[in-house]
């Protein structure tokens, strides 16, 4: 990757993150700093990215279809996962971008809206694929 | 002083979890190899054979083989850290079991193999009592 002349963007962005870093140790309650584990978000998401999440939206509006959220796994509850909001209404559908190797809402079923607080706003980790998570 | 590194540390972990592959484990599958094991010992005692105790000794290595792996399976695939925590002494018993798996295979001693039999029949106690038979395996089944 080049951080060169025209394209600033990933300075900006490492500053935001910096910024809103030091916002998380000030306020944690609603802004964090996680590291995923595992394969089934590939390709938006490998081992080892590292992501800023927040959790102020969810006050604000229901999580929405498309958005890559965190829960508890209901059968293990002390892992929190990491998957996309596959459809959203009264429960939320969770699944992996990978479905081949994600368990997910089709194996423990849909979770209750209240089940999700955490959105994953960004990857700010490894440098070369910094930027959102949209498919 | 915050530093930037420590700012940018993760807190925690999420898991992009997939179980696959399937997430079906019971040391059955262990202990049936390790029994055939035994029995294959008994029937190369019994017999004058040479073919057929040489056959014996060929089966009977395969078998072991397939215990150690089934129970290399349940090692690390269906145990995790909270049942450590609960069976601190869970390395220590896949270790001395997965031993007496080679011991099986390396020799003909059928006290072995019953003692093999009775090490799967402890790692089935710590399957079972951290909810194995319900989670790992498909309901249903005729009794």
């Amino acid at each position: 990757m080049t951080i060169g002349r025209g394209r600033p963007w990933p300075l900006v962005a490492l500053a935001g993150v910096v910024a809103g870093a030091w916002l998380s140790r000030a306020a944690r309650g609603w802004l964090d700093v996680v590291e995923v584990q595992g394969r089934s978000m590939a390709p938006t998401l490998l081992p080892g990215d590292r992501l800023l999440v927040e959790r102020l939206t969810y006050r604000r509006h229901p999580p929405r279809a498309g958005d890559v959220v965190l829960a508890f796994d209901p059968r293990t509850p002390e892992r929190e996962l990491i998957k996309r909001v596959h459809a959203a209404g009264p429960h939320l559908d969770l699944r992996g971008d990978a479905p081949d190797a994600s368990t997910d809402s089709r194996a423990f079923g849909a979770l209750p809206r209240s089940a999700v607080q955490w959105r994953a706003a960004f990857r700010y980790w490894p440098p070369d694929r910094i930027g959102g998570l949209r498919r | 002083m915050i530093t930037l590194r420590s700012l940018l540390r993760p807190t925690r972990r999420v898991h992009a979890h997939c179980d696959i592959p399937c997430g079906i484990y019971d040391p059955e599958q262990a202990r049936i190899e390790a029994e055939s094991c035994l029995r294959i010992i008994e029937k190369h005692d019994a017999s004058d054979d040479k073919l057929f105790r040489a056959r014996c000794i060929h089966v009977k290595e395969e078998r072991a083989e397939l215990v150690k792996h089934h129970l290399d399976v349940l090692w690390h695939d269906y145990f995790k850290p909270e049942h450590l925590e609960k069976y601190p002494d869970l390395h220590e018993t896949f270790w001395k079991t997965t031993k007496q798996a080679s011991k099986v295979k390396q020799s003909m001693d059928a006290a072995a193999a019953r003692d093999l039999l009775s090490m799967i029949d402890t790692v089935d106690e710590m399957w079972k009592s951290t909810g194995g038979p319900e989670k790992t395996r498909v309901s249903g089944r005729p009794a």
